[in-house]
């Protein structure tokens, strides 16, 4: 039985073992490797994703679940040429290396500075405690993330 | 190419209500396994088991993922979510551990799917936040057969919950609403990527001379499954001892603990630390006593 989902905006259906997790169904059919497959076990956050608005690990939901689901992904997010202002913000304070984490964590945050614009710096930290980096160091991307609004909550 | 369309065809069955699922779990040769949020089931192949031939998910049958307040209990559907159960569990002091361990479970992705049932049916999973939770505050769980539904208190469960034969799905969780108030705490080693090694969830309400009474103290993650901790329940019956104390008193009790030897830690250590994290979960405990003499 295939599974119609809505992906990145298009009508795409899958074929195939149900249980597979949408992560390997984005990597390997759909090629939307922007998602990346590091824990496999949700621990990590590289492969975040928004199932119906709600950022979750793409690693845990197995496709057959998904029918008439919404899903976006990095590729979705926004478009190349207009990053959205937490990818800017990235990319202006130069806080991405090897890049394995950084999808996960543009997905997390992204929707969790739609439900809170102003937050305070344990306030993101908490958000994060499911995106694993194990180049940067954590502070300079909170940092960026709070750099998106100023005053006090922001010190 | 007919064949391998069946089995693709029946790897996953979105259940439209409990008998259909129970149905589905009756065919025992589909090799099937019950889906809630899944965040455990589809990581079999990680802890070295072969993943379910079939998924039977219980994600389309509405019920299951309500919250209700009945008169002296509260009714939790298996469904409900970790996220949902910290955001819509009523406000009422007695639930506090299991808001408190809903809302700081895993991680915000994971609380997402993750559900209550799941955590309870995930025999091999001891580290779960909700158990111990659920099993401070007297929880009942509500299994559902193909002959009918029966009650049992969650303590009895998990002694048998890796044993039981039969169709069955744990459809609700009930919990009595009384005046007691709960706290509960766990210790990770990061604050990232980690199972707790030790967690302790309390109740207890409080006599008019101030001193305890209706105590209770669940232990998750120390062994392979939560359980109570009867006898430091028991010596701080009628007592209202310091933190400080206490944990003087759970230390003379550690020897009743066998603890697991796992990758997150080793077994003195999680019987070396329970005292603290119980230490913890007491102190919460009494501020929230404060005020709430009954």
């Amino acid at each position: 039985m295939p599974v119609n989902l809505t992906l990145n905006g298009e009508a795409r259906t899958f074929f195939g073992d149900l249980r597979t997790s949408l992560l390997d169904v984005l990597r390997q059919t759909f090629r939307l490797t922007g998602t990346k497959p590091v824990c496999g076990e949700g621990f990590c956050g590289a492969c975040i994703v928004h199932i119906d608005g709600v950022a979750v690990p793409s690693c845990l939901r197995p496709i057959g679940l998904l029918e008439g689901a919404c899903v976006t992904t990095i590729e979705g997010l926004a478009p190349l040429d207009a990053p959205n202002p937490l990818q800017l913000a990235f990319q202006d304070q130069d806080v991405v290396q090897c890049g394995m984490c950084f999808p996960g964590m543009v997905m997390a945050l992204s929707k969790f500075l739609q439900t809170n614009s102003t937050p305070s710096r344990s306030e993101v930290k908490a958000a994060m405690i499911g995106n694993i980096c194990r180049c940067t160091g954590y502070e300079r991307i909170v940092d960026a993330v709070l750099s998106l609004q100023s005053g006090e909550r922001a010190q | 190419m007919g064949l391998f369309r069946l089995i693709y065809d029946s790897s996953v069955l979105m259940a439209q209500s409990v008998p259909e699922a129970l149905e589905a779990l009756s065919d025992q040769d589909a090799g099937a396994a019950l889906v809630a949020g899944a965040t455990w089931v589809v990581r079999a192949q990680g802890r070295h088991m072969p993943l379910a031939r079939r998924f039977i998910a219980l994600s389309n049958i509405p019920q299951l993922g309500l919250i209700a307040k009945n008169g002296s209990y509260v009714a939790i559907g298996c469904m409900v979510t970790h996220h949902v159960l910290a955001q819509a569990l009523p406000d009422i002091p007695v639930l506090r551990a299991l808001r408190q361990a809903a809302g700081g479970s895993a991680n915000p992705g994971v609380r997402q799917v993750a559900t209550i049932g799941g955590n309870i049916c995930a025999a091999d999973f001891a580290a779960a936040d909700l158990v111990a939770a659920a099993l401070c505050l007297d929880a009942t769980v509500e299994l559902q057969g193909v002959k009918g539904t029966q009650p049992l208190a969650l303590a009895d469960y998990l002694s048998v919950r890796a044993h039981r034969s039969g169709a069955e799905i744990l459809t609700e969780i009930s919990i009595p609403i009384s005046n007691a108030c709960s706290a509960h705490a766990r210790l990770t080693l990061r604050k990232a990527g980690d199972y707790p090694v030790v967690i302790v969830s309390m109740r207890a309400a409080r006599r008019s001379d101030k001193t305890l009474r209706d105590v209770r103290i669940a232990v998750g993650s120390v062994e392979a499954t939560a359980r109570r901790w009867t006898s430091v329940e028991r010596a701080l019956e009628g007592q209202i001892p310091t933190p400080a104390e206490l944990q003087g008193l759970a230390a003379n009790h550690i020897a009743e603990f066998t603890p697991r030897e796992d990758i997150g830690a080793p077994g003195w250590y999680r019987a070396q630390v329970l005292p603290h994290v119980l230490c913890s979960a007491y102190a919460d405990l009494l501020g929230q006593l404060e005020g709430n003499v009954a």
